[in-house]
Protein backbone atom coordinates (compact mmCIF):
# COMPACT_ATOMS: atom_id res chain seq x y z
CA UNK A 1 0.00 0.00 0.00
CA UNK A 2 2.96 2.22 0.35
CA UNK A 3 3.99 4.68 -2.43
CA UNK A 4 7.06 5.93 -2.51
CA UNK A 5 7.39 9.13 -5.20
CA UNK A 6 10.68 10.70 -6.41
CA UNK A 7 10.85 13.99 -6.03
CA UNK A 8 10.15 15.72 -9.45
CA UNK A 9 10.26 19.27 -10.96
CA UNK A 10 6.98 20.72 -11.61
CA UNK A 11 8.11 20.46 -15.59
CA UNK A 12 8.95 17.00 -15.19
CA UNK A 13 6.00 15.87 -13.65
CA UNK A 14 3.86 17.51 -16.78
CA UNK A 15 6.49 15.90 -18.89
CA UNK A 16 6.31 12.38 -17.48
CA UNK A 17 2.47 12.73 -17.16
CA UNK A 18 2.19 13.84 -20.75
CA UNK A 19 4.30 10.90 -21.87
CA UNK A 20 2.31 8.62 -19.88
CA UNK A 21 -1.40 9.95 -21.20
CA UNK A 22 0.32 9.65 -24.76
CA UNK A 23 1.15 6.01 -24.11
CA UNK A 24 -2.62 5.22 -23.02
CA UNK A 25 -4.15 7.07 -25.95
CA UNK A 26 -5.55 9.47 -24.30
CA UNK A 27 -6.72 13.24 -25.05
CA UNK A 28 -4.56 15.76 -23.40
CA UNK A 29 -6.26 18.12 -21.50
CA UNK A 30 -6.61 21.48 -23.15
CA UNK A 31 -4.41 23.70 -21.07
CA UNK A 32 -4.20 26.29 -23.80
CA UNK A 33 -6.60 27.75 -26.73
CA UNK A 34 -9.60 27.43 -24.57
CA UNK A 35 -13.25 28.31 -25.64
CA UNK A 36 -14.18 31.52 -24.04
CA UNK A 37 -16.45 29.08 -21.36
CA UNK A 38 -13.47 27.43 -20.24
CA UNK A 39 -11.15 30.52 -20.29
CA UNK A 40 -13.22 32.15 -18.01
CA UNK A 41 -13.17 29.00 -15.58
CA UNK A 42 -10.03 28.68 -15.87
CA UNK A 43 -9.37 32.36 -14.94
CA UNK A 44 -11.40 31.32 -12.08
CA UNK A 45 -8.92 28.94 -10.63
CA UNK A 46 -7.41 30.22 -7.59
CA UNK A 47 -3.27 29.89 -7.56
CA UNK A 48 -2.95 27.38 -5.26
CA UNK A 49 0.30 26.18 -6.72
CA UNK A 50 3.82 25.82 -4.95
CA UNK A 51 5.84 24.32 -1.88
CA UNK A 52 4.78 25.15 1.09
CA UNK A 53 6.44 25.20 4.47
CA UNK A 54 4.52 22.61 7.02
CA UNK A 55 7.34 23.09 9.56
CA UNK A 56 6.74 24.51 13.13
CA UNK A 57 7.65 27.73 11.33
CA UNK A 58 3.83 27.45 9.84
CA UNK A 59 2.27 26.07 13.02
CA UNK A 60 3.02 23.69 16.00
CA UNK A 61 3.78 20.48 15.27
CA UNK A 62 2.17 16.96 15.82
CA UNK A 63 1.13 16.72 19.44
CA UNK A 64 -0.99 15.83 22.18
CA UNK A 65 -2.45 19.37 21.82
CA UNK A 66 -2.43 19.41 18.13
CA UNK A 67 -4.23 19.56 15.86
CA UNK A 68 -7.05 19.62 18.37
CA UNK A 69 -6.79 20.25 22.16
CA UNK A 70 -9.45 21.03 25.20
CA UNK A 71 -7.45 23.50 26.60
CA UNK A 72 -4.59 25.43 25.31
CA UNK A 73 -2.86 28.56 27.05
CA UNK A 74 -3.20 31.79 26.29
CA UNK A 75 -1.35 32.86 23.92
CA UNK A 76 -0.18 29.75 22.36
CA UNK A 77 0.38 29.42 18.43
CA UNK A 78 -3.02 27.77 16.56
CA UNK A 79 -2.60 25.94 13.51
CA UNK A 80 -4.07 28.56 11.69
CA UNK A 81 -0.96 30.97 12.70
CA UNK A 82 -3.26 32.79 15.27
CA UNK A 83 -2.78 32.80 19.09
CA UNK A 84 -5.01 31.21 21.61
CA UNK A 85 -7.37 33.64 23.92
CA UNK A 86 -9.40 33.41 26.91
CA UNK A 87 -12.61 32.87 24.15
CA UNK A 88 -10.60 28.88 22.49
CA UNK A 89 -13.00 26.24 23.22
CA UNK A 90 -12.17 22.95 22.83
CA UNK A 91 -11.83 21.06 18.97
CA UNK A 92 -10.98 17.80 20.44
CA UNK A 93 -12.94 15.01 19.13
CA UNK A 94 -15.78 13.40 20.87
CA UNK A 95 -15.25 9.65 20.89
CA UNK A 96 -17.66 7.26 21.20
CA UNK A 97 -17.52 4.47 23.34
CA UNK A 98 -15.33 1.80 20.34
CA UNK A 99 -13.00 4.89 20.13
CA UNK A 100 -12.62 4.77 24.18
CA UNK A 101 -12.39 1.10 24.38
CA UNK A 102 -9.65 1.21 21.34
CA UNK A 103 -7.79 4.27 23.44
CA UNK A 104 -8.04 2.36 26.65
CA UNK A 105 -6.33 -0.78 25.02
CA UNK A 106 -4.02 0.74 22.67
CA UNK A 107 -0.28 -0.10 23.05
CA UNK A 108 2.07 2.63 21.92
CA UNK A 109 4.69 0.02 20.16
CA UNK A 110 1.27 -0.77 17.82
CA UNK A 111 1.50 2.07 16.22
CA UNK A 112 2.14 1.48 12.70
CA UNK A 113 4.59 4.62 12.36
CA UNK A 114 7.37 2.60 13.88
CA UNK A 115 7.40 -0.03 10.98
CA UNK A 116 7.24 3.23 8.41
CA UNK A 117 3.99 2.63 7.26
CA UNK A 118 2.95 6.04 6.17
CA UNK A 119 0.18 8.83 8.06
CA UNK A 120 -2.59 10.53 7.29
CA UNK A 121 -4.65 13.77 7.54
CA UNK A 122 -3.93 14.91 10.18
CA UNK A 123 -0.85 13.56 11.56
CA UNK A 124 0.80 13.83 7.74
CA UNK A 125 -0.20 17.65 8.24
CA UNK A 126 1.38 18.51 11.01
CA UNK A 127 4.78 16.49 11.19
CA UNK A 128 7.20 19.18 10.47
CA UNK A 129 7.90 18.65 6.47
CA UNK A 130 7.12 20.71 3.89
CA UNK A 131 4.53 19.92 1.14
CA UNK A 132 4.06 20.69 -2.31
CA UNK A 133 0.76 21.46 -4.03
CA UNK A 134 0.44 21.13 -7.74
CA UNK A 135 -2.42 22.17 -10.46
CA UNK A 136 -3.25 20.28 -13.52
CA UNK A 137 -5.96 20.75 -15.09
CA UNK A 138 -7.91 17.10 -14.35
CA UNK A 139 -6.21 17.08 -11.06
CA UNK A 140 -4.66 18.36 -7.82
CA UNK A 141 -1.16 16.57 -6.35
CA UNK A 142 -0.35 16.78 -3.30
CA UNK A 143 2.86 15.71 -2.33
CA UNK A 144 4.53 15.41 1.27
CA UNK A 145 7.97 15.18 2.58
CA UNK A 146 6.67 13.12 5.22
CA UNK A 147 6.41 9.45 4.12
CA UNK A 148 6.94 10.68 0.89
CA UNK A 149 3.39 10.37 0.12
CA UNK A 150 1.26 11.55 -2.80
CA UNK A 151 -2.26 11.87 -2.34
CA UNK A 152 -4.02 12.80 -6.04
CA UNK A 153 -7.35 15.06 -5.88
CA UNK A 154 -9.65 14.15 -8.82
CA UNK A 155 -11.08 16.92 -10.31
CA UNK A 156 -12.66 15.34 -13.66
CA UNK A 157 -15.23 13.94 -12.20
CA UNK A 158 -14.56 10.20 -11.81
CA UNK A 159 -15.52 8.58 -8.61
CA UNK A 160 -14.39 5.68 -6.35
CA UNK A 161 -14.86 2.09 -6.69
CA UNK A 162 -14.33 -1.05 -4.17
CA UNK A 163 -11.50 -1.12 -5.30
CA UNK A 164 -10.08 2.03 -4.35
CA UNK A 165 -9.46 1.45 -0.73
CA UNK A 166 -6.07 2.47 0.24
CA UNK A 167 -3.71 4.08 2.67
CA UNK A 168 -4.47 7.68 1.46
CA UNK A 169 -8.12 7.20 0.33
CA UNK A 170 -9.54 8.67 -2.77
CA UNK A 171 -9.77 12.19 -3.33
CA UNK A 172 -11.81 13.93 -5.61
CA UNK A 173 -12.58 17.78 -5.48
CA UNK A 174 -13.44 21.03 -7.31
CA UNK A 175 -12.95 24.96 -7.52
CA UNK A 176 -15.77 27.24 -5.66
CA UNK A 177 -14.94 30.96 -5.19
CA UNK A 178 -10.99 30.99 -4.09
CA UNK A 179 -10.97 27.93 -2.87
CA UNK A 180 -10.03 24.11 -3.65
CA UNK A 181 -12.29 21.62 -2.25
CA UNK A 182 -11.07 17.89 -1.20
CA UNK A 183 -13.40 15.58 -0.21
CA UNK A 184 -11.82 12.00 0.82
CA UNK A 185 -13.06 8.25 1.50
CA UNK A 186 -12.12 4.95 0.71
CA UNK A 187 -9.46 4.80 3.48
CA UNK A 188 -8.29 1.57 5.34
CA UNK A 189 -8.59 1.31 8.87
CA UNK A 190 -5.62 2.63 10.85
CA UNK A 191 -5.48 2.04 14.46
CA UNK A 192 -4.29 5.87 14.86
CA UNK A 193 -5.97 7.07 11.90
CA UNK A 194 -6.95 9.95 13.60
CA UNK A 195 -4.49 10.61 15.98
CA UNK A 196 -1.31 9.09 16.80
CA UNK A 197 -0.24 10.57 19.99
CA UNK A 198 -3.86 10.28 21.75
CA UNK A 199 -4.56 6.96 20.26
CA UNK A 200 -7.58 7.66 18.28
CA UNK A 201 -8.17 4.78 14.98
CA UNK A 202 -9.94 5.97 11.91
CA UNK A 203 -11.88 3.60 9.70
CA UNK A 204 -13.00 3.02 6.33
CA UNK A 205 -15.98 5.47 6.92
CA UNK A 206 -13.27 7.83 7.65
CA UNK A 207 -14.03 10.66 5.64
CA UNK A 208 -11.85 14.27 4.94
CA UNK A 209 -13.35 17.30 3.83
CA UNK A 210 -10.53 19.80 2.81
CA UNK A 211 -11.03 23.66 2.25
CA UNK A 212 -7.46 25.28 0.48
CA UNK A 213 -7.57 29.23 -0.15
CA UNK A 214 -4.60 31.69 -0.07
CA UNK A 215 -4.51 34.13 2.70
CA UNK A 216 -2.10 36.55 1.82
CA UNK A 217 0.76 35.12 1.68
CA UNK A 218 0.20 31.63 3.50
CA UNK A 219 -2.04 28.54 1.87
CA UNK A 220 -4.76 27.92 4.83
CA UNK A 221 -6.83 24.86 5.23
CA UNK A 222 -9.61 24.05 6.67
CA UNK A 223 -10.45 20.40 7.64
CA UNK A 224 -13.55 18.96 9.12
CA UNK A 225 -13.37 15.15 9.58
CA UNK A 226 -15.85 12.59 9.83
CA UNK A 227 -15.90 8.59 11.19
CA UNK A 228 -19.37 7.52 12.80
CA UNK A 229 -17.11 4.11 13.90
CA UNK A 230 -15.32 6.54 16.30
CA UNK A 231 -16.20 9.78 15.89
CA UNK A 232 -20.11 11.23 17.61
CA UNK A 233 -19.99 14.08 15.50
CA UNK A 234 -17.50 15.78 13.16
CA UNK A 235 -14.37 17.51 14.17
CA UNK A 236 -12.14 20.37 12.66
CA UNK A 237 -9.39 22.54 12.53
CA UNK A 238 -7.99 24.70 10.60
CA UNK A 239 -3.80 25.03 9.21
CA UNK A 240 -1.74 27.00 7.56
CA UNK A 241 1.03 26.63 5.52
CA UNK A 242 3.65 28.90 4.55
CA UNK A 243 5.86 29.69 1.43
CA UNK A 244 9.23 27.67 1.56
CA UNK A 245 12.33 29.18 0.69
CA UNK A 246 12.84 30.19 -2.71
CA UNK A 247 14.45 27.59 -4.53
CA UNK A 248 13.59 24.71 -1.81
CA UNK A 249 12.57 20.98 -3.62
CA UNK A 250 11.24 18.38 -1.53
CA UNK A 251 13.48 16.09 0.21
CA UNK A 252 13.02 12.46 0.37
CA UNK A 253 11.78 10.75 3.75
CA UNK A 254 13.42 7.51 2.58
CA UNK A 255 11.82 6.29 6.17
CA UNK A 256 14.43 3.90 7.59
CA UNK A 257 13.11 0.99 9.65
CA UNK A 258 15.69 0.75 11.90
CA UNK A 259 15.73 4.58 13.04
CA UNK A 260 11.77 4.26 13.35
CA UNK A 261 11.72 1.04 15.56
CA UNK A 262 14.44 1.78 17.54
CA UNK A 263 12.99 3.62 20.72
CA UNK A 264 10.19 1.17 20.85
CA UNK A 265 12.88 -0.87 23.25
CA UNK A 266 12.34 1.94 25.61
CA UNK A 267 8.55 1.73 26.25
CA UNK A 268 7.76 -0.54 29.06
CA UNK A 269 5.41 -3.10 28.39
CA UNK A 270 1.70 -2.57 29.04
CA UNK A 271 0.69 -5.88 28.51
CA UNK A 272 2.19 -9.25 29.58
CA UNK B 1 17.44 8.58 43.32
CA UNK B 2 21.22 8.87 41.78
CA UNK B 3 23.05 6.51 39.81
CA UNK B 4 27.05 6.53 39.59
CA UNK B 5 28.19 5.18 36.75
CA UNK B 6 32.01 5.45 35.75
CA UNK B 7 32.36 7.37 33.09
CA UNK B 8 30.42 10.61 34.79
CA UNK B 9 26.96 8.95 33.77
CA UNK B 10 24.66 10.29 36.10
CA UNK B 11 20.79 10.54 36.03
CA UNK B 12 19.62 13.59 37.83
CA UNK B 13 16.65 15.00 39.23
CA UNK B 14 17.96 18.40 39.32
CA UNK B 15 19.28 20.97 36.83
CA UNK B 16 21.48 19.34 34.78
CA UNK B 17 25.17 20.81 33.77
CA UNK B 18 23.96 21.39 30.17
CA UNK B 19 20.70 22.33 29.22
CA UNK B 20 18.12 19.96 28.62
CA UNK B 21 16.26 20.38 24.98
CA UNK B 22 12.58 19.63 24.37
CA UNK B 23 12.28 16.46 23.41
CA UNK B 24 12.85 15.89 19.65
CA UNK B 25 10.50 15.52 16.47
CA UNK B 26 7.05 14.82 16.25
CA UNK B 27 6.81 11.45 15.05
CA UNK B 28 5.75 9.48 17.99
CA UNK B 29 5.21 10.32 21.74
CA UNK B 30 8.56 11.14 23.31
CA UNK B 31 7.01 10.49 26.85
CA UNK B 32 5.91 6.91 26.16
CA UNK B 33 9.72 5.91 26.02
CA UNK B 34 11.40 8.86 27.82
CA UNK B 35 10.73 10.49 31.26
CA UNK B 36 10.67 13.82 30.53
CA UNK B 37 10.86 14.94 34.35
CA UNK B 38 13.75 13.28 34.83
CA UNK B 39 17.87 14.10 33.38
CA UNK B 40 20.54 12.23 33.09
CA UNK B 41 24.00 12.74 31.87
CA UNK B 42 26.65 10.82 30.11
CA UNK B 43 30.57 11.02 28.86
CA UNK B 44 31.18 8.54 26.34
CA UNK B 45 32.90 7.81 22.64
CA UNK B 46 30.81 8.34 19.46
CA UNK B 47 30.58 5.34 17.60
CA UNK B 48 28.20 5.57 15.37
CA UNK B 49 25.36 7.94 13.73
CA UNK B 50 22.30 7.16 12.35
CA UNK B 51 21.33 10.59 10.39
CA UNK B 52 17.67 9.00 8.95
CA UNK B 53 13.86 9.82 8.81
CA UNK B 54 11.66 9.91 11.02
CA UNK B 55 14.01 10.12 13.65
CA UNK B 56 18.35 9.81 14.05
CA UNK B 57 20.17 8.56 16.39
CA UNK B 58 23.89 8.91 17.98
CA UNK B 59 25.68 6.03 20.13
CA UNK B 60 28.26 6.42 22.38
CA UNK B 61 29.74 3.75 24.15
CA UNK B 62 30.85 4.29 27.78
CA UNK B 63 31.19 1.74 30.97
CA UNK B 64 29.00 1.30 34.26
CA UNK B 65 30.37 1.28 37.47
CA UNK B 66 31.70 -2.58 37.29
CA UNK B 67 33.70 -1.95 34.30
CA UNK B 68 30.92 -2.74 32.11
CA UNK B 69 30.78 -1.41 28.62
CA UNK B 70 27.24 -0.12 27.85
CA UNK B 71 25.96 1.80 24.54
CA UNK B 72 23.86 4.92 24.90
CA UNK B 73 21.30 5.14 22.26
CA UNK B 74 19.89 8.80 21.68
CA UNK B 75 17.68 9.53 19.74
CA UNK B 76 17.39 13.00 17.47
CA UNK B 77 15.29 14.73 15.04
CA UNK B 78 14.97 13.73 11.54
CA UNK B 79 17.88 14.27 8.52
CA UNK B 80 16.93 18.27 7.93
CA UNK B 81 18.02 18.94 11.69
CA UNK B 82 21.23 17.06 12.00
CA UNK B 83 23.40 18.84 9.25
CA UNK B 84 25.57 19.96 12.07
CA UNK B 85 26.51 16.23 13.19
CA UNK B 86 28.88 15.07 10.44
CA UNK B 87 31.00 17.05 11.64
CA UNK B 88 30.36 18.19 15.18
CA UNK B 89 30.12 14.30 16.41
CA UNK B 90 32.86 12.42 14.49
CA UNK B 91 33.04 9.18 15.12
CA UNK B 92 36.07 8.41 17.78
CA UNK B 93 35.09 11.71 19.60
CA UNK B 94 34.57 11.78 23.43
CA UNK B 95 31.61 14.26 23.89
CA UNK B 96 29.35 14.76 26.66
CA UNK B 97 25.32 14.56 26.62
CA UNK B 98 22.26 15.65 28.46
CA UNK B 99 19.03 14.93 27.50
CA UNK B 100 15.65 12.59 29.34
CA UNK B 101 16.26 9.24 29.94
CA UNK B 102 14.38 6.32 28.67
CA UNK B 103 11.95 4.48 30.96
CA UNK B 104 12.39 0.42 30.06
CA UNK B 105 13.97 -0.78 32.89
CA UNK B 106 17.82 -1.48 32.16
CA UNK B 107 17.55 0.37 28.84
CA UNK B 108 20.32 3.76 28.11
CA UNK B 109 18.24 5.79 25.35
CA UNK B 110 18.14 9.63 25.85
CA UNK B 111 16.13 12.06 23.99
CA UNK B 112 15.99 16.04 24.05
CA UNK B 113 19.35 15.37 23.71
CA UNK B 114 22.21 18.27 24.26
CA UNK B 115 25.86 17.46 23.42
CA UNK B 116 29.30 19.23 24.44
CA UNK B 117 32.71 18.63 24.12
CA UNK B 118 34.13 17.32 27.36
CA UNK B 119 35.47 20.71 28.66
CA UNK B 120 31.90 21.62 28.24
CA UNK B 121 31.92 23.92 24.94
CA UNK B 122 28.61 23.15 23.38
CA UNK B 123 28.39 21.40 19.84
CA UNK B 124 26.22 22.04 17.54
CA UNK B 125 23.31 24.55 16.74
CA UNK B 126 21.87 25.17 20.59
CA UNK B 127 24.18 22.47 22.20
CA UNK B 128 22.68 20.14 18.98
CA UNK B 129 19.54 20.09 20.21
CA UNK B 130 17.48 17.11 18.43
CA UNK B 131 15.18 18.89 17.25
CA UNK B 132 13.71 20.27 13.78
CA UNK B 133 13.94 23.93 12.92
CA UNK B 134 12.68 25.91 10.02
CA UNK B 135 14.20 25.82 6.58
Amino acid sequence: MRRTITPLTGGGMLAAAIVLMAVAGQRLPAVTAQSAPAAAAAAAIPDLAGIWDGTRRAHPINGPNVPWARTVPEGALLPDGSKADKTYKSNFPVLNERALAFQKIFDEPLSPKYDCQPSTPPALEFDPFNMELVQWPDRVLLRYEKDDQLRTVWLDGRQPTSRNYAVQGFSVGRYEGNALLVETTHYVFDVTGFDDYNGIPSSQQKKIKERYWRDGEQLKVAVTVEDPMFLREPASYTMRYLPAAKGYKLQPFDCDPEAARLSVQFIPPKYK
Amino acid sequence: MITRLRMQVGLLLGAGALAIAAPAAAHHSAAAAYDETKKVEAQGTVTRILVKNPHSWVFLDSTDDKGQTIEWQIEMGGVPSMAWAKDGLPIGATVKVAGHPSRAAGSHGITGATFAKPDGTPIGPRGGRGEYTPR
